[in-house]
């Protein structure tokens, strides 16, 4: 069975005024609003807003700062974390350490108490008086 | 178990705008005397402000009839209901839409607009739908207000007290539906569809607000009913506005006055066709219905029922009266899809409001819930658990055999 309906033909107008419930969404957005940081504000005045169209613009623009706001969010939370490590990644930084003891570089000497000598200073670089 | 139950893993539903259900699928009485509709012999009237009895007609038109937007906040919406009558013993009639409606423009003709309805022929989609699949003959807002207190019905079993379109919190230990599957163990998952972000969601003070992740577009929520890819529970909001986007010019298709209701026609044929032709449909039920009445006429009073666990101040009502949530608001429009629904289903015997979204939905997919409010403890479930808790007489899921009948829909110029 296959229905037919009309393509719809109703009037399109983003000027109409917005209704009650347009009016409480965009009141309940700029709640929303005041808990974001100041760089996710939209710097739109909500109590101005009259029509379906300016509604709209207002809703996006929150709605994307309320998203962006916390994809930050969970992003920084990401950074802060500490990494684990995946077994073979700690197998790798074992098999360096144990290459590093190997090699014939020099670790710091122990101290001995004494100061260090001072280096003489050298004139390399500067201009000979 | 009946198939249909032991193959359901998917709940759609997608909620519409402010229209009754005599206004919308009235007319079908005279297709199934089964369905509670409304026919010219029937003797419901409204008086007008002349005093004359006016009957419902069958002159709704798309767009341009219902300005201004009816009132459908408390106060008006208990005018309608009980005729204008205050005070203890006063009897819930429906006589008051005309008489509230005239309050707006004091216009008696104009008035009278709120008793029209649509002939079957004007909502090809809807009353196809309902015809062809199980439609609520008694499935109520859950409240006799607006929109953001009925809309909380569905996401929280309550409106925690509220009556009226404010931000309202969240009270412990009560949770969203979408919170319960997603923190369950193991976890189930929920998606809440805006159709885009200059529509976004009615529900921003606390889901959007907090838990952006629940959140998709419509066209994501078209992708994924393509891919296969759905959440077990979807929640489809439609367009709230006329808007400019991205992609060009979008109309409003809630079909909340005045917006077009063949711009919301198309658009639950759209959502019915994709879902239909979409790997999950033998896996899937659609339940479509209306938030709220919108002020417009409907014959059947909506019943009391138990307390909620939360009320109303004396003053948020507007009527000097606290509400205690013990009445339901007006009837509108509900209709479960699925192919293992047998066409021409009436569901008469039980009443249903928003609360029975959360509590179908909590025992379908987690079982027994704790923390739930005294409304949705209370609400009737559209689908039966299938876990042997279910009262499989009253399966809506009860063919043997998944249909390969259903509709097709197509738009034509």
């Amino acid at each position: 069975m296959i229905v037919t309906f009309p393509k719809p033909k109703g009037v399109r107008d983003p000027n109409r005024p917005a209704g009650s419930l347009l009016l409480a969404q965009v009141q309940h957005l700029a709640e929303a609003e005041k808990g974001l940081p100041p760089r996710y504000q939209s710097g739109i005045f909500s109590h101005a807003i009259q029509t379906e169209g300016e509604a709209a613009h207002y809703i996006r623009a929150v709605t994307e700062n309320i998203h962006a706001a916390h994809d930050d969010a969970a992003a920084a939370r990401v950074r802060r974390a500490p990494r684990r490590r995946r077994v073979i990644e700690i197998a790798a930084v074992a098999d360096q350490a144990a290459e590093n003891r190997f090699r014939k570089k020099p670790g710091p000497k122990k101290s001995t108490g004494k100061q260090p000598a001072k280096k003489k200073k050298t004139t390399r670089g500067k201009p000979k008086s | 178990m009946p198939p249909g139950l032991d193959q359901l893993q998917h709940i759609v539903v997608l909620m519409m705008e402010n229209r009754s259900f005599d206004h919308m699928l009235g007319s079908l009485k005279a297709v199934n005397p089964a369905i509670d509709g409304y026919l010219a012999s029937d003797p419901f009237t409204n008086p007008d402000n002349n005093g004359n009895a006016v009957k419902p007609q069958a002159l709704a038109e798309f767009q341009g009839q219902l300005d201004p937007d009816p009132d459908h906040h408390f106060p008006a919406v208990d005018i309608q209901i009980f005729g204008g009558a205050t005070g203890a013993g006063r009897v819930a009639n429906m006589q008051g839409f005309v008489s509230s409606y005239f309050h707006q423009r004091e216009d008696v003709n104009h008035s009278q607009k709120i008793l029209y309805y649509f002939r079957q022929s004007d909502l090809p989609v809807l009353t196809t739908l309902a015809l062809q699949f199980a439609v609520f003959n008694r499935w109520f807002a859950s409240i006799p207000g607006p929109t953001i207190c009925n809309r909380a019905f569905a996401h929280y079993g309550t409106s925690f007290g509220r009556v009226d379109m404010n931000p309202f919190d969240i009270i412990a230990p009560i949770k969203s539906i979408y919170t319960r599957l997603i923190n369950a163990s193991p976890a189930r998952s929920a998606k809440v569809y805006y159709y885009d972000t200059s529509s976004s969601s009615m529900e921003v003070a606390n889901l959007l607000q907090n838990q952006t992740e629940q959140f998709g577009t419509y066209p994501q929520f078209l992708s994924d009913c393509d891919k296969g890819l759905l959440p077990q529970y979807s929640f489809v909001e439609p367009n709230f506005s006329d808007h400019d986007s991205d992609d060009g010019e979008e109309v409003a298709n809630d079909q909340h006055p005045d917006h077009d209701v063949q711009a919301g026609e198309a658009l639950i044929a759209e959502v019915y066709t994709h879902l239909k032709h979409s790997p999950l449909w033998p896996n899937t039920a659609l339940l479509i219905v209306y938030d709220e009445h919108g002020g417009i006429f409907d014959h059947v009073v909506p019943p009391s029922c138990p307390k909620d666990s939360f009320q109303s101040s004396q003053i948020d009502p507007g009527t000097n009266q606290p509400f205690q949530f013990d009445r339901l608001g007006v009837r509108v429009p509900a209709i479960l899809v699925s192919p293992w629904v047998k066409a021409g289903t009436v569901v008469s015997d039980r009443v249903f409001d928003h609360a029975s979204i959360p509590a179908t939905i909590t025992k379908f997919f987690l079982g027994s819930y704790p923390n739930v409010s005294q409304r949705e403890q209370n609400a009737a479930v559209f689908i039966e658990p299938n876990n042997g808790s279910g009262n499989m007489a009253n399966n809506l899921l009860s063919l043997d055999v998944m249909r390969n009948d259903c509709p097709d829909f197509q738009m034509t110029e």
